[in-house]
């Protein structure tokens, strides 16, 4: 039982010096969603902030854990992989189609429960969305899609 | 020392096979507002019956492609809802990720050919433009 304790730390030491490569962060984002949509009401502002920008947007805030493997490659498969889908701090770059693609993944994705994930919330719990919350995210979202076209 | 490695070497298995869980349950809410004519034309039709209708109508047994499109909804669909299905219908047909793999191993007939993934995307594409007004 020893023997098996020694290998896992072994392990776990020998694995902090495997870079991560957490996907850099910036607070500067002249093309983000809200920076450019100030009439975004505020319960739907605060609520992306708290529950999807971590993942969707170059404004990621990395907890000290995040910086620990194999913590570490988890967050930063599931950052850099939630980027590539979704990336609020690049929101202008998208062209209108594409918004409207994302704003009815955002619709469906937040209604069905399957984001933000589980796996984020179970940590980051103010992340969960309540019923409610959740409403108003996919009304907003079903609201602004129609906008872009009027 | 060895149980703090112990407590993260478990929490890190835990989060490992968490992340591999997926839940659904709630019903999106579907909102309809008829303000496009909606156009399929017979070839596309026909890769979409193919293809693709299967799992996406509303009497699928497939949860997750009913939840995501569904064909038979696309004319009551308002405008901007129905530019963003256009959109997805061409991405995923674009990379490749519909149909899926899986389904397409099944039922080798599902495959689309390359001709076909121009045939759905061109369609996709013009008609989302002519929404748009682009």
């Amino acid at each position: 039982m020893k023997k098996v304790l020694y290998a896992i730390v072994i392990l776990l030491v020998i694995i902090q010096f495997i870079p991560a490569n957490l996907p850099e962060v910036s607070l500067n984002n002249p093309n983000d969603l809200i920076v450019n949509n100030i009439d975004i009401p505020e319960d739907v502002k605060l609520i992306l902030r708290t529950s999807c920008y971590d993942c969707h947007s170059n404004e990621t805030h990395y907890p000290w854990y995040s910086y620990v493997a194999p913590v570490s490659f988890l967050v930063s498969r599931d950052t850099k992989v939630g980027r590539e889908e979704l990336n609020f701090s690049n929101w202008n770059k998208y062209s209108k189609s594409d918004m409207a693609g994302i704003l009815d993944g955002i619709s469906e994705e937040v209604s069905e429960g399957e984001m933000p994930m589980k796996i984020f919330t179970l940590i980051h719990q103010d992340a969960s969305l309540s019923e409610q919350e959740k409403e108003i995210i996919v009304d907003w979202a079903d609201i602004f899609v129609e906008s872009l076209f009027e | 020392m060895k149980n703090l490695f112990l407590v993260l070497a478990i929490s890190a298995l835990t989060f490992s096979a968490l992340s591999f869980t997926e839940g659904k349950d709630i019903t999106a809410p579907q909102k309809s507002n008829s303000d496009t004519s909606f156009e399929m034309p017979d070839d596309v039709q026909a890769i979409v019956d193919n293809s693709c209708y299967g799992c996406h109508n509303s009497e699928s047994k497939n949860t997750k492609g009913k939840m995501k499109l569904k064909f038979d909804k696309m004319p009551k669909m308002s405008k901007g809802k129905l530019i963003g299905k256009l959109s997805k219908i061409s991405k995923s047909v674009t990379k490749g990720k519909m149909p899926p793999e899986k389904a397409v191993n099944k039922h080798p007939e599902m495959a689309l050919s390359k001709d076909d993934v121009t045939t759905l995307t061109t369609w996709a594409n013009d008609f989302s433009k002519k929404l748009s007004g682009e």
